[in-house]
């Protein structure tokens, strides 16, 4: 009867054990291996309604009436109280006498002026090969050629001279390199030409 | 048909085949030039360097001389059509030392360029058009055109993005012999007392009442 009975529950186990295969796909406990996931919180996804549009101030500055022709062709092409865009011609345009290139009324000739860049330019490399880093305590004298024979050798004491191994171009006049301060005075005494 | 069969196609095969293959070009076909936009483009050429090629009938003693002239282009100048627009209408109706003068004080770097076609147009004037002085010479027309546009897209933050789009300019140039004229638009001429008096008379004479008849 024992053995009935132990047969009988056999039976009705493998019975479920089927019915659970047939329904699950799978039997249960599983037969191999498997991992036991728990259950968490997933990220929340991120759904792009119309509130992000609005949140991330996308449509936040926008005209509020429509631009006349008249304001969008002044923008545009300019006018004279909006800012003129339009060129129109100069008038304040004149000749250099010395080359004929034309340049602006109160600016250099700008011909005439790349001269002078460029021959300040050796000068100031020449004075740099000369004198190097060596801080500057004396008058420093440019000098070009055939001009230290023209004074005497004591002129020349206590001035740094850098010479400059070519010919005085014509357009620098020795005059340019007068002092344009006056020394302070000596005597105390005013003229009395020079009272107030 | 159907009932030739294999045979009968090859024979006719053989009746319309050429003794070799023969290619018929476009130009053997029609009797006009290629002109596609892309083909003008890439040449370089377009219709504006032909108006220097017309030869005009010789000229009766009545009519007034035709003037000289002479087209140039520069084609594709990295630089945006719609810059480019100001500095050619400041040229216009300006002699060519006058318009060399006023470019070289602009300080844009489609000035330089229209300043070295002026001056090529010149040269090519005296050169090839029969002009007897280099300063005898007027703008005449001077205008901009689109040329080639490479597009392409830049980001942005916040995943937005951008289209940029980098333009080049022709840049189409007329030179005139002769002096220009006191007014290259005829809209912006001063009028002059005539004109502005019939004008005020116009403008009196359409005056209406309010209301009436």
């Amino acid at each position: 009867m024992a053995a009935t009975l132990v047969r009988c529950l056999r039976d009705t186990l493998k019975i479920i054990d089927w019915a659970v295969i047939s329904v699950l796909g799978r039997p249960f406990p599983p037969s191999d291996p498997c991992l036991a996931v728990a259950h968490y919180e997933t990220a929340p996804e991120k759904t792009y309604s119309l509130d992000n549009v609005f949140d991330s101030a996308f449509l936040w500055a926008v005209p509020k009436h429509r631009t006349t022709i008249e304001k969008r062709l002044k923008r545009k092409f300019g006018s004279p109280d909006y800012g003129m865009k339009i060129y129109l011609p100069k008038t304040n345009l004149l000749e250099c006498n010395t080359c004929g290139h034309h340049h602006e009324a109160g600016v250099l000739c700008s011909h005439c002026y790349e001269k002078v860049i460029a021959e300040t330019k050796e000068m100031q490399e020449k004075i740099q090969e000369n004198l190097g880093l060596s801080p500057v305590e004396q008058d420093v004298v440019v000098l070009y050629d055939n001009e230290r024979q023209k004074e005497p050798e004591e002129f020349w004491q206590g001035k740094r001279i850098v010479e400059m191994k070519k010919e005085r171009p014509p357009w620098f006049s020795k005059n340019l390199m007068q002092r344009s301060t006056q020394s302070p005075a000596s005597s105390n005494d005013v003229k009395p030409t020079e009272l107030a | 048909m159907f009932g030739l069969g294999i045979s009968g196609i090859k024979v006719i095969a053989d009746a319309l085949k050429l003794s070799e293959r023969v290619v018929i070009t476009y130009s053997q076909f029609h009797s006009g030039r290629i002109d596609y936009a892309w083909t003008r483009e890439k040449n370089g050429c377009g219709k504006w360097l032909h108006y220097n090629k017309k030869i005009y009938p010789p000229q009766t003693p009545d009519e007034e001389p035709r003037s000289a002239f002479v087209c140039h282009v520069k084609r594709n100048i990295k630089y945006s059509p719609w810059k480019m627009w100001y500095i050619a209408c400041l040229v216009r109706g300006l002699t060519v030392e006058e318009a060399v003068k006023q470019l070289t004080f602009i300080n844009k770097k489609g000035a330089g360029i229209a300043k070295d076609t002026i001056l090529e147009a010149q040269e090519l004037a005296v050169s090839q058009h029969n002009v007897e002085y280099k300063t005898n010479l007027w703008v005449a027309e001077s205008f901009v055109g689109k040329g080639h546009v490479v597009k392409g897209f830049r980001r942005h933050a916040r995943a937005r993005f951008g289209k940029v789009e980098y333009f080049h300019c022709h840049y189409f140039v007329r030179l005139e012999e002769g002096t220009p004229p006191e007014h290259y638009y005829y809209h912006t001429r001063p009028l002059t007392g005539t004109e502005m008096l019939d004008n005020w008379l116009q403008e009196m004479r359409n005056r209406r009442i309010f209301g009436g008849l």
